[in-house]
């Protein structure tokens, strides 16, 4: 399969200051969901900025289905659809009106506008809601209006920066799953940024975890699963007692063993048969125990594996938000010495 | 390019009609300035008789009262009240992300930029109708009201009309610029009452023309507002022209050259805030 989106060594920098993605490459082949997961702050949406030529990389090179991305910006604009993570349907105008305009300035042809609006109405059960002005909508509606206005061009390659942030579990689901359709239907690829790990987990079929600018780990969920070596048992000493790594590496079956904040990450193909092994062995060294957990593979497990921290979902502010405020820092700065 | 144009000039026509209240506050002040201000400056009436009719008729220019007089700078006034919006809507578009979400389209800058334009140039249309109006009827409501004294030709009509777009498309402009180099709300209403108010007191809207000393009327006499008013007074009062020294053509051209400097600047600086960001 070809390629949809290349991307090699973009990089983004702030005001010169703020590094937001750092010589990040990847490939997506076409008709594949591709998500970006990484915590706020981690540069996702910086990245889906330059790839659908918003904002200019300050080095790099990538191609969306075959056009030269910062070379030709307005014929990129033509061939993608994209879904920002904010709310941007017009609420001053009508769905179907919101409609009207996006097919207007994507150039469907002008025969087809109706059927294919209707359509989309129709499949995102906003039809009884057309004529309704947006601002009346619910935040579910406004999401599957914005969806239907991002693909009311039929691009090959869309792209959903954080798509479902703010909507409950029920409308997420109800989002993900017109994704779903419109992707098996019409070999759409998707490239798609989340923070919400079972969101990666249960669309994406490939994925990138980006931290910190930087792409850290690639791979199916299976496979970065698999990269864990298996379960993990945290094993949590009353004090903590340098001695006991050695003691748990000792136990038959464990695959490794990771220190972090005074605990120990056993990893093993098995954890939980290894669980009363590993309290013995405890046991036997005098050492007393907290408390001992077990973790299946999981995403959460494969992002503290790669970036060696918790994930959480709110942990930092993002790039962009740190590049406004510098900027806004350096106007009072500016306008102080002036 | 022109789809794209017509369809964002569609949108934000959609939009100005649907803000009743954006119309109304439009509307408020010329108003005002009608109702309150222009009623209480029966200027015709100093002297008590004594003032020759001449004095006025050339004070006012051709105007038959100073109510006349003033109603036509009301009607070029509006042009600046309604155009405002065009310019805040450029700040709230882009608070709400409907700005980035066009920018992300294939339309290109100049359709961005131009269907505001066109939109700003067509909107305060009927509402400087609905001044004049308004001016008429409370001469017959027994106030002070617009006395038109000539019969205006179909020339003097297209006349009027294009100083009013024309006045309206400079003004566009002018917010547009405003509009796109900033992007607070507050921001953007400070500045615009930093410019109203100089534009409008530099004009010859308010003020008779022969009580202006020498360099005012300098200063007034190349003010925008004021070149569109010359066209619609030349037009409108018997033997306004004796008082102007050219033709609704000539100020017709001075206008046009404000509105062509403004939409070069406000292009610039529209394209410059739709750039992709570096």
């Amino acid at each position: 399969m070809p390629d949809a989106i290349s991307a090699q060594g973009i990089s983004k920098t702030y005001n010169g200051k703020v590094r937001a993605v750092e010589n990040v490459s990847f490939n997506v082949e076409a008709g594949v969901a591709y998500g970006f997961l990484g915590p706020n702050g981690a540069g996702k949406t910086t990245t889906v900025a330059m790839l659908t030529a918003q904002i200019a990389p300050t080095a790099g090179h990538a191609v969306v289905d075959g056009i030269d991305v910062f070379a030709n910006p307005q014929d990129i604009k033509r061939r993608i659809g994209l879904v920002f993570q904010e709310s941007t349907a017009d609420s001053d105008l009508t769905g179907r009106e919101n409609l009207e305009l996006a097919a207007a300035l994507f150039g469907v042809p002008r025969k087809e506008v109706t059927s294919r609006i209707d359509s989309l109405l129709d499949r995102m059960q906003i039809g009884d809601a057309a004529e309704r002005l947006a601002k009346t909508y619910s935040g579910g509606m406004r999401r599957r209006l914005e969806l239907a206005v991002g693909i009311i061009h039929s691009p090959r390659v869309l792209f959903l920066d954080e798509p479902t942030l703010g909507l409950d579990p029920q409308g997420r689901a109800g989002f993900w799953r017109y994704v779903e359709e419109l992707r098996k239907d019409h070999g759409m690829t998707v490239f798609l940024t989340t923070h919400y790990l079972e969101e990666a987990d249960g669309i994406c079929e490939r994925l990138a975890i980006i931290d910190h600018g930087h792409i850290v780990a690639t791979g199916t969920p299976s496979e970065l699963k698999d990269r864990l070596g298996g379960d993990v048992v945290t094993v949590r000493p009353i004090k903590p007692d340098p001695t006991l790594e050695g003691v748990l590496k000792g136990v038959p079956g464990v695959t490794s063993v990771a220190v972090q904040d005074g605990s120990f990450r056993v990893k093993a193909p098995h954890g939980e048969e290894l669980i009363p092994a590993l309290v013995a062995a405890c046991e036997r060294a005098g050492v007393g125990l907290a408390g001992v957990s077990l973790k299946r593979p999981s995403l959460d497990e494969v992002f503290l594996e790669f970036t060696g921290r918790e994930y959480r979902e709110d942990d930092s502010v993002s790039a962009t938000d740190r590049a406004v405020r510098v900027g806004q820092v350096q106007q009072a700065f500016g306008r102080a010495r002036r | 390019m022109i789809r794209e144009t017509v369809a964002l000039t569609r949108r934000e026509l959609l939009r100005i009609t649907r803000n009743p209240q954006a119309i109304v506050t439009s509307l408020l002040l010329p108003i005002l300035y009608l109702v309150l201000f222009g009623q209480a400056f029966n200027l015709e009436n100093l002297g008590s008789g004594k003032i020759p009719q001449a004095y006025f008729l050339s004070a006012f220019r051709g105007a038959p009262s100073y109510f006349s007089y003033f109603s036509a700078g009301m009607t070029g006034f509006v042009a600046v009240t309604a155009t405002l919006f065009i310019g805040a809507n450029v700040i709230f578009d882009r608070l709400f992300g409907v700005l980035k979400r066009t920018s992300a389209t294939p339309a290109t800058p100049t359709a961005i930029f131009g269907s505001r334009l066109i939109a700003g140039s067509i909107q305060p249309i009927g509402l400087a109708f609905l001044v004049l109006g308004l001016s008429i009827l409370l001469g017959h409501l027994g106030l002070s009201g617009l006395d038109i004294t000539a019969s205006v030709t179909a020339v003097g009509a297209v006349e009027i009309l294009l100083a009013i777009v024309i006045l309206s498309a400079m003004f566009a402009s002018l917010f547009l610029a405003v509009g796109f180099s900033l992007e607070q709300p507050q921001t953007y209403f400070a500045a615009v009452n930093a410019i109203n108010l100089p534009v409008l007191l530099t004009s010859a809207a308010l003020y008779p023309w022969g009580t202006m000393p020498p360099w005012f009327q300098n200063v007034a006499s190349v003010n925008p507002i004021t070149l569109a008013v010359n066209v619609l007074r030349e037009n409108m009062f018997a033997g306004a022209t004796a008082y102007y020294p050219y033709g609704p053509s000539i100020y017709l051209l001075g206008l046009f050259a404000w509105a062509l400097a403004m939409f070069v600047v406000a292009t610039l600086l529209a394209r410059r805030a739709l750039a992709p960001k570096r």
